[in-house]
């Protein structure tokens, strides 16, 4: 093919090309990370959850944080029918005194269901007291063994092991088992009593009953071939029902944060699709006579934008290995709680995309290419 | 029968006061195996007639025969086609592919159709043999003379054994005697393979090389076709 001739005989030019091109691949793909890093540092630890469905408190908006169930809750959650098992989910805000510098963090207690977080150092099941925590929380210092203090409440917790892509609202997630949960989330509520009344709170007791048992949401696993909007007919109307996905993706205004996401990805591809189109369409002016004397010996238009596609196609590819190279190098570079979670199918979309974008851009050649007469390979100068 | 027909061309461009009469009603024929020469100063129309016969322009009016099949009004595709099997076209500036070796700018036009077989590549290594560079098969343009670019294009014009070459000023970046030596070449095989050539010159001294010299000025033939001083040569 005369095309790729042309590109193993201008090595630098395309190269440079090449270069160019991957810097701008690297950008989307860095862009896609960077936007899943950030879905996943909002709510990695909430859509992770091994669920066909989280059941909430009702009129709590799918908010995790306000959401409140019940043991009587989760029980008559688990005898509606389509439910093949449920167990419970709590939620508390807490804050670490870790070694190197003190931390918000998000306590998730999990009734069980333990071997759905990936461990990547450590025990999987942590034991009363104990905790995994998601490993963004060794940019704090926290390490295995380490004995946590939660502040201002006071209980601890033992780091039994590291999870990974467990972060909500941008804070490490830290696991526990259910009684610890709500150890936890008991002293976080007395102690916020305690911060407003001297000695004992008044109703202390009955708060401490009523968090007996509770936990924030209901994780649902579905019957096969029931789905979560049978599942929402069949409950309540005090009970509000999502995929842990949309779920996550419904607090926290990600909504918002998503609809802004995708607007600089969206921006960015466009900009990205330009700027190749532009690439290739200034190679194609910058041989305007060449083609113009290959149309003259007998090219046909589609021989020479074939050629184009061809030389789009394994420079884009080249440029991809490229920007894909720079990507990972970027990713290996960056702390791990820095919003970059690179995922295969995001980078497939990117890349599909940058291809779709760089033949769109190749029509502007086209253009230019049935534009050139091949008469101009002759000398028109005379008249 | 003539190979070559041109009968009353005309081709004007523009309308009205901006119009312009590139050729006005050019006539001549030409047989088999003989070399034309048209000479004329610059802006005579030289080029524009070659265009025509090639198939790159329409005429405005008049007819273009080639073995008695007019070659104007065809589609873009059909005229592409004509010029890749018909026709041998020299450019002024070569028009090399610069990323190509020589033995590749003349299997371009086999690229053209698709592939490239092994006595296409047989015939380019012989044709570059025949014009004295088989040594340089396998160099690029930017590393050859010339005169060897001249050659090159030429022999890569002979390529798909056209009818008709159409040669446009040859020797305008070669001194005399290398010009001289490239129309010899050119004259010898047009003989050998009983093809005709139309070439554009403005030099008189390469015209002697023709068979038969027509002149233009300002679109018209102002001396009808007419055996050159040249002895025919044998091959």
């Amino acid at each position: 093919m005369l095309g790729i001739w042309e590109l193993v005989g201008n090595k630098l030019k395309f190269g440079l090309i090449a270069a160019a091109i991957g810097l701008i691949v690297s950008l989307t793909f860095i862009m896609a990370s960077m936007s899943e890093g950030l879905v996943t540092g909002m709510t990695g630890a909430a859509r992770a959850l091994d669920a066909d469905a989280l059941v909430f408190q009702g009129d709590t908006f799918l908010a995790l944080e306000r959401s409140r169930l019940t043991a009587d809750d989760i029980e008559a959650v688990s005898r509606t029918e389509g439910v093949a098992s449920a167990y419970g989910v709590g939620h508390a805000f807490i804050s670490i005194d870790a070694p190197d510098e003190a931390f918000n963090a998000r306590a998730f207690g999990l009734g069980g269901r333990f071997d759905q977080l990936p461990i990547v150092e450590g025990v999987g099941t942590p034991g009363p007291g104990e905790a995994i925590v998601d490993v963004t929380a060794k940019e704090n210092g926290v390490r295995l063994g380490d004995t946590l203090e939660l502040t201002p409440i006071g209980e601890e917790l033992v780091v039994v092991g590291f999870t990974e892509g467990r972060r909500y609202v941008m804070t490490p997630g830290v696991f526990v088992d259910l009684p610890t949960w709500e150890r936890i989330f008991a002293a976080t509520a007395l102690g916020q009593m305690r911060e407003r009344y001297t000695g004992e709170a008044p109703g202390a007791d009955r708060v401490v009953q009523q968090i007996d048992g509770s936990v924030s949401v209901a994780a649902v696993d579905l019957e096969p071939g029931t789905t979560v909007e049978e599942l929402a007919a069949d409950l309540a109307p005090q009970y509000d029902v999502a995929t842990p996905q949309a779920a996550a993706m419904a607090s926290n205004g990600m909504t918002v944060m998503m609809l802004a996401v995708n607007g600089i990805q969206g921006v960015s591809l466009a900009i990205s699709a330009l700027v190749i189109g532009v690439f290739f369409f200034i190679t194609t002016l910058n041989k305007t006579g060449q083609i113009a004397a290959l149309k003259a010996l007998g090219a046909s238009n589609g021989f020479v934008y074939r050629q184009l596609l061809v030389q789009i196609t394994l420079l884009v590819a080249v440029a991809s290995a490229i920007g894909i190279t720079i990507t990972f190098a970027m990713g290996a570079s960056m702390p791990p709680a820095m919003a970059f979670d690179p995922q295969p199918v995001r980078w497939a979309v990117a890349l599909v995309s940058v291809f779709a974008m760089a033949y769109l851009g190749s029509l502007f050649s086209l253009r230019s290419i049935l534009a050139i007469d091949p008469a101009t390979a002759l000398d028109r100068a005379e008249h | 029968m003539s190979l070559l027909e041109v009968t009353e061309v005309t081709k004007t461009y523009g309308a009205g006061r901006a119009q312009v009469t590139a050729l006005d009603g050019v006539s001549f024929s030409l047989d088999r195996g003989r070399l034309l020469a048209v000479l004329g100063p610059s802006g005579s129309g030289k080029t524009t007639l070659l265009s025509i016969i090639a198939g790159l322009l329409e005429p405005s009016s008049g007819q273009i025969a080639i073995g008695g099949t007019p070659i104007h009004l065809r589609s873009a595709r059909e005229a592409a086609e004509f010029r890749r099997t018909r026709v041998g076209l020299v450019f002024q500036e070569y028009h090399l592919i610069p990323y190509l070796s020589a033995i590749e700018n003349l299997l371009v036009l086999c690229r053209f159709a698709g592939r490239v077989r092994e006595d296409d590549r047989a015939r380019a290594a012989r044709l570059l043999a025949e014009f004295g560079l088989a040594e340089r098969a396998g160099h690029r343009p930017s590393s050859l003379s010339g005169g060897e670019r001249q050659r090159v294009a030429i022999a890569r014009a002979l390529m798909n054994d056209p009818e008709i070459m159409l040669v446009d000023e040859p020797t305008s970046h070669l001194d005399t005697d290398r010009g001289r030596q490239v129309i010899e070449m050119l004259h010898a095989h047009i003989r050998g393979r009983d093809m005709t050539c139309v070439m554009v010159t403005h030099d008189p001294r390469m015209a002697e090389e023709a068979d038969e010299v027509i002149r233009l000025v300002d679109g018209r033939v102002v001396r009808p076709p007419q055996p050159s001083s040249r002895k025919p040569a044998a091959m």
